[in-house]
């Protein structure tokens, strides 16, 4: 060839091919040991992420149980809200807006307001398309109208939304509880709840404690986002989907309580007059809560969120500022001193050690002197015997009696009762009170333990602090004649359709070692307490209510010192009034707990509502029987069921 | 086509290997964009006129398979004198870009004429190619080449690469770089040399990192860094492509079948992400064969250039073929996620005149070389 021998030396690049060959096998087989990793090893992930992007979830709602009182009635339930939104983009303000303030019946105020933020949210590219709430859970009517004139008003809509309804309000609300926000750390902590952002669960009472049977769980159904050329979609769901890409949601528990309302409304009724305090009821025979009313209340409909999150915030604020602290159960969650409705535990502790003889008298001058200290008597007494003593509530027996009987002989008698532990309600964080002993006076106090201490704690005084229910639950025992129960606030969860899943029996917590004489004894003085004409209930009593128990007027300052007038001290530092008793006092079927906070006396302020409370009770009772004794109501129940 | 050959000179026989994979290739390409695009038949949001492009393609394979055939019935040898002047005419095209461009999503590349674009970037490849294979063929020197020598070879790529920025397109540019070194790699060149321009490299592509580069550029590169840092914005294309690849499995999803793609997840698919379409359709054994078949190809040119029987030949078909590995190379790399994504087609897959018309000028130049070989 012509070409050949000119400068055409081929032979320098020789050398050099089998490393461009080499470079291009090894590239190449680089990129196949990427794809064997991309498509066969991790292939399953990337499937994963691909069915991820075609199909898409929705959640299918589920619905909250109904809690019911005892006799049936709704206590929780759900309903929906509806709210008012506007697509700021859409709203014609000039001949639409009008129209809406009319419908909405707004005053002119708060049209304004709405009318500015809407506005200004019309000014912003990103959310002038999105609709922005403007008025949370309008009634009915309007929501009606607003549906009605739907085609004239471009823009508006009326979503309606689950929230959860308290038909009594107030009543019993600190058991009942009320319905939170989920927050972020429950999201992130607990995933297998199940709860998204946005939900609500149940923040106190029996609502939070039950949440998991209340809540029910929420469905799903699975499908292809978009549809795309003329594939059937069936067959695309067949291929992508398979089984189950459906799942129905399953409705909550429905629970009935033990708690009676309509013993919890009268409760209200009968602490009407009284700032604040808490009534427990517990059916002595069970254990079983039948009233447990804390006041002040709360409004659980609207800090549950029907009114919207300013109405919740708001409620809150009011809540949290209040000095009578509403949002606290005072039923569980506080712990008082006694007072005197501890004197016939004191009594039982006296009589099991043998130190006091039931005919003993003891000469009460107005008080007692012991050590450098006199202790002060609710007045002057003379000679008074253990009946009388509980009857007049005397306080000088009950210091002579301190002087003699050691204070842990007190307090191991109060633990087998039940104080100073919590008494496993399970509803609500429990204050669990306090039977001080003579080693935490000794922490407490540095090593110097002084009988003065012996003296108080033998009148529910000085450290010695219980909660209402823990009271309620103690006389229950005295009541039954020693038979401590758990306390029980649900008594059964049932499905939606009211087939029972599960029913509390009662739950014995234990049998006090108790002589049944002594215990008689004592039980015959708290009958006398209301019968007696020297009783400290007498006063209070109404005729035809058949209620035996004790007061009690707890110091709560040394501001208001005993026998001074209550009304000259201030609200605070005056005296909490109680009482604490069994109806009827014969083979007790209730065991009736009045606290009324810094109330003064307890004879003059918590005996009338007790009384009331159980003169309502045995109405309903005989009421009760009637009708289910009546054929005619036999009949209609045959029918309901 | 043989007896035209035989007609024209003596009697070359036609490489038969490199024309059966060059047509393998064009109809897998064709069908895989017939796929690629089903998901827009019957569209009416803008993108119907993708479902059509197929068509299209054919067309412009048989333009390209009609150019490659002319390119490769003349004597390479003739390029040799002709080179300079279609670098020149080249060079003038991509400058003509900036006063006759429109633009594609904020870059400059294409120019339209009467109902059609093109891309000149595209058709200055095999233009540099064959002026630095010319420069290669008249530079006679045996002893090892230092920077000084290279200068001039890296001058012809360096000024188109410099207009192409401008554009500006990365990916184009370093198909010019790499190509051009690729053909200088086959040269004996002075280890010292090499790194120096390694250096030298290096501080030029920090100086074009901090000067030279655009933010979306340089989006695309931190991302690939680091992908999951940004899975909705930049990172989605490479995300979704590599879902789409590793959706497909062993066997893959089957024809027509590929969700990623049928549900429009693949982001152009029809030019940058084709292979992710092939790659979720066919699985990975369907990709290891489209593997063997650029591999083939890239070996087969380094073949043809050994048996070359002057330097000219065997520089153009070097640099030819490192034009179709290069572009396999980045488009491969870019789709599986082990790249940056910049841009550039894959060969005969990917949708565009100005790209298949390139490609197969470059196969015919190949061809040319193959058929006018020693011995």
């Amino acid at each position: 060839m012509a070409t050949l021998g000119q400068r055409s030396d081929v032979g320098e690049f020789r050398r050099r091919y089998r490393w461009l060959v080499l470079f291009i096998f090894s590239i190449f087989s680089l990129f196949v040991v990427r794809l064997f990793l991309m498509q066969v090893v991790h292939g399953d992930i990337h499937e994963a992420q691909a069915r991820r992007n075609i199909i898409g979830e929705t959640r299918l709602a589920t619905t909250r149980g109904v809690i019911r009182d005892a006799q049936g009635k709704v206590l929780a339930s759900n309903r929906p809200s509806y709210n008012v939104y506007v697509v700021p983009k859409q709203l014609d303000f000039e001949k639409t807006w009008p129209l809406v303030v009319g419908y909405m019946k707004l005053d002119q105020q708060s049209a304004k307001d709405i009318e500015a933020k809407v506005r200004e949210l019309a000014l912003n590219q990103r959310r002038a398309e999105q609709q922005a709430l403007i008025r949370v859970d309008v009634d009915r009517d309007i929501m009606a109208t607003l549906e009605t004139h739907r085609d004239e008003l471009l823009g508006v809509r009326v979503l309606p939304a689950p929230v959860r309804a308290y038909p009594y309000g107030e009543l019993g609300a600190h058991m009942l509880g009320y319905m939170r926000e989920v927050d972020a750390e429950i999201l992130a902590e607990r995933p297998e709840g199940g709860y998204r952002a946005g939900d609500r669960l149940g923040a106190v009472g029996v609502e939070r404690r039950w949440e998991s049977y209340l809540k029910g769980q929420r469905g799903f159904r699975r499908f292809i986002m978009k549809k795309t050329r003329s594939e059937r979609i069936e067959d695309l769901e067949d291929r992508y989907l398979g089984e189950g890409h459906l799942q129905e949601p399953a409705p909550g528990r429905d629970i009935s309580l033990t708690v009676d309302i309509e013993l919890e409304k009268s409760a209200e009724q009968a602490m009407r007059g009284h700032l604040a305090g808490a009534v427990v009821i517990v059916d002595v025979r069970t254990g079983r809560v039948l009233a447990a009313l804390s006041k002040p209340s709360f409004n659980p409909n609207v800090v549950s969120g029907g009114s919207g999150k300013a109405a919740v915030q708001e409620a809150f604020n009011r809540y949290f500022s209040d000095p009578l602290k509403p949002t606290l159960d005072r039923t569980i969650s506080a712990a008082y001193p006694p007072g005197s409705t501890y004197k016939p535990f004191t009594a039982l502790s006296g009589l099991e050690a043998g130190l006091i003889q039931p005919e003993g008298e003891v000469d009460c001058r107005g008080g007692w002197e012991y050590g450098k200290r006199y202790f002060r008597c609710t007045g002057v007494h003379r000679g008074v015997n253990l009946h009388e003593a509980i009857v007049q509530s005397c306080n000088s027996y009950f210091y002579e009696l301190g002087t003699r009987i050691q204070i842990d002989q007190l307090a191991e008698l109060g633990s087998r009762y039940g104080f100073g532990a919590g008494t496993g309600v399970g509803v609500n964080p429990e204050a669990r009170g306090r039977m001080p002993t003579r080693a935490w006076y000794t922490r407490r106090y540095k090593g110097a333990f002084r009988g003065g201490f012996t003296l108080l704690a033998a009148i529910g005084q000085g450290a010695t602090t219980v909660n209402v229910l823990q009271l309620a639950l103690a006389y229950g025992a005295l009541a039954n004649g020693g038979t401590l129960y758990r306390p029980q606030v649900v008594r059964s969860i049932e499905t939606s359709d009211g087939t029972v899943v599960q029913d509390f029996p009662p739950r014995v917590r234990r049998m006090v070692e108790v002589d049944q004489p002594k215990l008689d004894m004592v039980r015959a003085a708290m009958v006398d307490v209301v019968l007696d004409k020297k009783g400290t209930a007498h006063a209070g009593r109404i005729e035809g209510v058949d209620l035996a128990g004790k007061t009690g007027t707890a110091q709560v300052s040394q501001l208001a010192p005993r026998g001074s007038d209550q009304a000259s001290v201030e609200y605070f530092n005056r005296d909490h009034a109680w009482f604490a008793g069994f109806a009827p006092a014969q083979s007790p079927e209730i065991a009736v707990i009045v606290l009324v906070e810094h109330g003064g006396g307890g004879g003059k302020n918590a005996v009338p509502v007790a009384m009331r409370i159980v003169r309502d009770w045995q109405r309903m009772k005989a009421e009760r029987l009637n009708r289910t004794a009546s054929p005619d109501a036999k009949k209609e129940k045959a029918g309901s069921n | 086509m043989a007896r035209f050959m035989s007609a024209a000179r003596g009697a070359p026989h036609i490489d038969m290997p490199l024309l059966l994979v060059v047509v393998v290739l064009s109809a897998m390409g064709v069908v895989n964009l017939y796929s690629a695009t089903s998901a827009y038949v019957g569209d009416t949001s803008g993108h119907g006129a993708l479902a059509g492009i197929y068509v299209t393609q054919i067309y412009w394979i048989v333009v390209g398979l009609l150019l490659a055939m002319l390119v490769a019935a003349i004597d390479y040898r003739h390029f040799e004198r002709l080179a300079p002047i279609l670098y020149i005419g080249g060079l003038l095209m991509l400058c003509s870009v900036f006063v006759l461009a429109t633009d594609v999503r904020g870059s400059s590349r294409w120019i339209r004429l009467g109902t059609f674009t093109f891309q000149p970037s595209e058709f200055m490849k095999p233009l540099i190619v064959l002026m630095v294979a010319r420069h290669i063929q008249n530079d006679a020197k045996v002893e090892e080449r230092t920077l000084v020598d290279l200068a001039t070879p890296l001058f012809f790529t360096a000024v188109p690469v410099v207009l192409v920025m401008l554009q500006p397109d990365l990916g184009t540019s370093l198909i010019y770089l790499m190509s051009t070194l690729t053909m200088l790699a086959i040269t004996r060149i002075r280890t010292g040399s090499i790194i120096w321009g390694a250096a030298l490299s290096t501080g030029a592509s920090l100086l074009m990192w901090n000067f030279g580069m655009k933010d979306y550029q340089k989006a695309r590169i931190t991302c690939f860094i680091d992908p999951l840092k940004d899975k909705q914005g930049t990172g989605w294309h490479a995300f979704q492509a590599q879902t789409a690849i590793g959706n497909g499995g062993l066997t893959g999803e089957g024809f027509m079948q590929g969700t990623q793609n049928q549900f429009r997840f693949l982001p152009d698919q029809h030019s940058d992400f084709p292979f992710a379409v092939f790659a979720e359709e066919f699985g990975f054994l369907g990709c290891v064969g489209l593997i063997l078949l650029y591999g083939f190809l890239s070996i087969w040119a380094v073949h043809i250039a050994s048996q070359a029987k002057d330097r000219f030949g065997a520089a153009l078909a070097i640099g030819s073929g490192a034009v179709i590995f290069w572009h396999a190379v980045f488009n491969l790399g870019m789709s599986m996620g082990v790249l940056p994504v910049v841009g550039v087609t894959l060969p005969l897959f990917s949708y565009g005149g100005s790209s298949l018309v390139t490609m197969l000028f470059c196969l015919g130049l190949l061809m040319s070389v193959s058929m006018r070989r020693s011995g």
